[in-house]
């Protein structure tokens, strides 16, 4: 084999130089500000700044309303996570079932991953505004559903928002995952056992475990990070700051409240949350998965 | 394709060479909140400003709401790709007055002697012009866009119920059950911290923050828990809520409005500017100064804190740029333009001059809609400031946005809410006294 080697030192950083401009520009520059906008006090327009050591993170951590965030935020990872991956697992083994009409039912499902989260709240707004929302109507005759005054109404509010676009992506990724388990497997599967319910959670379910592991990092992220949108078009915090999560409390502070202070300090510690929260995957969970 | 593309090369090097050489006008940007209906006045004040000469051409740029702005217009100054003048609301101006110290800010009455404007101080409405000033009462903003928070009634629901506006809420709780029984919501409101908070303390007389609302010294808390007076109205409008007579519709600006406008409710307390949508639009509904507990005033009616924004002038442009940008500030406040607009969006006049040429062409008899914002920001006898001077302001309502319903569905007591609003009220205080 012959060897591709660059003639200069100089032709290979010319090449890499856009790349390395956008990584520098983009990813660690406003990184390296967060850590300076956390650790110093400073007014909106950037005067007046000085050195504060961790006051920053003293007044975020001390902030009744920032530890009622956090717990938002832990369980509306976990239920985002859960429902958009176990819908989007049920959807795609149908849909790879289905004979006729495979691609409509492909098509349809995938559309709405191609909404923007902030768009997806200005919808789920006409579904429970009190006026208009079939929902907020169908709810309300159930069990007097009325997210405005209820902290669990207002949960389910922003719950089904945020997964619904999010079963999407699951869907599109499990139907791929399905369809690369070989013929042969199943097809011996189906001579080895009879009940479909069993050879799913036995033969399926396990080769599909590679696409399952990688959704639920990308739904933690999203859940995490992307939700600020619709969070911003449903609920803005609703009842009473209960549904605001991390980011979204950060984005109101530092945007809103102009103090980059306290979101820089708030910023840093998400940034050790995601941290943990992923060592924690490769560690623990990611040792269980086989890929073939 | 090759032939293609020198013919474009070639187009693109005429374009340039062509290029025009004569001097442009002074381009003017201005950045609002604005949306809807009210910007297309602001585009039509700019249109009305460009005809009218040659020397200068405003620019306005809707940035989205009065909290995007804020935001917006910060970033572009760290990256000195600001306007020259910017609209910042209410909640913003003890921001903007502490920025003038680091030249941030123009005062508008400095520049307006220093480019020998025409500029009359005590033609300007003293509620409206003490607002935007500092301490020493020099103008600091250009009033334009003043609101205040007022009352909106629908007749036809008042006549079915029959029954009068109320002017207090004494008057108010007597005839809520009266229009309760005729299948009406008797009242909503909007925004609870600039209604029923700010302006809670401005139309009674009393002092919200210490340091004399700020005016005299950096505030170190609010006095929510403090003045008896505020609780008993909060304690009010528990019960008023759990016997139907007021509802709340979460935080949202229109959905508590929403009611109003599809006849359900008769009272609705909302900003003057409002009235612009609501024209056309809800049959038979006035507008009317917002009530008082007299118990708590002794009859007397004071006046309410201006609402909504004025226009800053930024620093870093050209004399030549001010000096356009000062002969549009006396455009945008003559008389003339101060009744277009006031008529076409709701807000109110900020001039003496511009009320007494309303007065003169008869203009309030036409449309009495407009009366109410003047006359209550007109009214006098108040001993607190004119406004209020704290910082992290903007933070400090979503504190309060938090609290208020925990109050109202009873997960916490009145007194309680109260005593949490003060202590997260001061530590934002004391977060933003040390950027100071």
């Amino acid at each position: 084999m012959k060897r591709v080697q660059f003639s200069s030192y100089f032709t290979q950083y010319f090449f890499i130089a856009p790349q390395l401009a956008i990584i520098l520009i983009f990813l660690y520059l406003p990184i390296v500000q967060t850590f300076r906008d956390a650790f110093t006090i400073q007014d909106a327009f950037g005067f007046g700044r000085y050195f504060s050591g961790f006051d920053n993170f003293v007044f975020v951590l001390s902030d009744p309303n920032y530890i009622t965030a956090l717990k938002f935020t832990l369980i509306f990872i976990a239920v985002i996570t859960f429902f958009s991956c176990s819908i989007g697992l049920l959807l795609a083994v149908q849909a790879n079932n289905v004979i006729h009409g495979k691609s409509a039912y492909k098509t349809l499902l995938i559309w709405p991953y191609a909404i923007a989260p902030a768009v997806v709240g200005v919808t789920a707004n006409y579904f429970f505004s009190e006026r208009l929302g079939i929902l907020y109507n169908f709810f309300n005759g159930l069990w007097g559903f009325d997210w405005y005054d209820n902290v669990y109404d207002a949960y389910i509010y922003v719950f089904i928002a945020a997964s619904w676009k999010q079963i999407s992506a699951n869907f599109i990724f499990f139907l791929a995952g399905l369809q690369t388990i070989q013929k042969s497997i199943i097809e011996a599967s189906i001579i080895d056992c009879k009940s479909s319910f069993r050879r799913f959670w036995t033969i399926t379910f396990p080769l599909l475990m590679p696409t399952t592991f990688f959704l639920i990092i990308i739904n933690i992220t999203y859940s995490f990070f992307d939700t600020l949108g619709i969070i911003d078009t449903t609920t803005i915090g609703a009842p009473s700051g209960e549904t605001k999560t991390l980011v979204y409390k950060a984005y109101i502070d530092g945007f809103r409240g102009l103090d980059l202070g306290s979101a820089g300090a708030q910023s840093i510690i998400m940034m050790l949350i995601v941290l943990v929260i992923t060592v924690f995957q490769f560690r623990f969970i990611e040792g269980k998965i086989h890929y073939n | 394709m090759k032939r293609l593309y020198r013919a474009f090369i070639a187009l693109i090097t005429v374009a340039f060479l062509s290029t025009p050489t004569i001097s442009a006008p002074v381009e003017l940007h201005y950045w609002h909140g604005h949306t809807g209906k009210l910007e297309a006045i602001i585009n039509e004040i700019a249109d009305r400003w460009n005809a009218s000469q040659d020397e200068s051409v405003l620019i306005p740029t809707s940035k989205g709401s009065y909290e995007d702005i804020l935001a917006a217009f910060i970033a572009a100054y760290r990256a000195n790709e600001h306007p020259h003048m910017v609209q910042v609301y209410d909640a913003g101006a003890a921001i903007m007055v502490a920025q003038v110290k680091n030249g941030v800010v123009y005062p508008f009455e400095d520049m307006a002697e220093k480019y020998g404007v025409d500029f009359n101080k005590d033609d300007y409405i003293p509620g409206i012009r003490n607002f935007y000033a500092d301490s020493d009462g020099k103008m600091i903003g250009i009033p334009f866009n003043s609101s205040t928070c007022l009352m909106y009634a629908n007749m036809d629901i008042l006549e079915a119920a029959g029954v009068d506006i109320p002017k207090t809420y004494e008057e108010f709780e007597q005839i809520a059950p009266k229009i309760l029984a005729a299948g009406y919501t008797p009242l909503l409101q909007s925004h609870s911290p600039w209604i029923w908070t700010e302006n809670f303390f401005s139309r009674h007389n009393l002092l919200m923050t210490d340091g004399n609302n700020g005016y005299d010294d950096v505030p170190t808390t609010t006095l929510f828990a403090d003045t008896p007076e505020f609780i008993t109205h909060w304690t009010k409008v528990k019960e008023w809520k759990e016997k139907g007579w007021y509802d709340y519709k979460g935080r949202a600006w229109g959905d508590n409005q929403a009611p109003f406008i599809a006849g359900e409710a008769a009272f609705w307390l909302g900003s003057a500017a409002s009235f612009s949508g609501m024209k056309g639009v809800v049959p038979n509904f006035t507008v009317n100064h917002i009530p008082y507990w007299s118990s708590i005033t002794g009859g007397k009616e004071y006046p309410t804190f201006i609402g909504g924004a004025a226009n800053w002038i930024l620093s870093g442009k050209s004399d030549a740029e001010y000096e356009a940008l000062m002969k549009l500030a006396e455009f945008m406040t003559s008389p003339e333009q101060q009744l277009f607009y006031h008529n076409m969006s709701g807000y109110a006049a900020v001039t003496y001059s511009a009320t007494d040429l309303a007065n003169e062409i008869g203009f309030y008899e036409a449309s009495p809609y407009h009366k109410a914002v003047g006359e209550q920001l007109s009214l006098t006898g108040s001993t607190i400031p004119g406004g209020y001077r704290a910082g992290n302001w903007p933070q400090i309502r979503e504190v309060l946005y938090e609290n208020y319903p925990k109050m109202l569905n009873g997960e916490i007591s009145i007194e309680e809410g109260m005593k949490r609003m003060d202590e997260g009220a001061s530590k934002l205080l004391a977060q933003f006294a040390k950027t100071l």
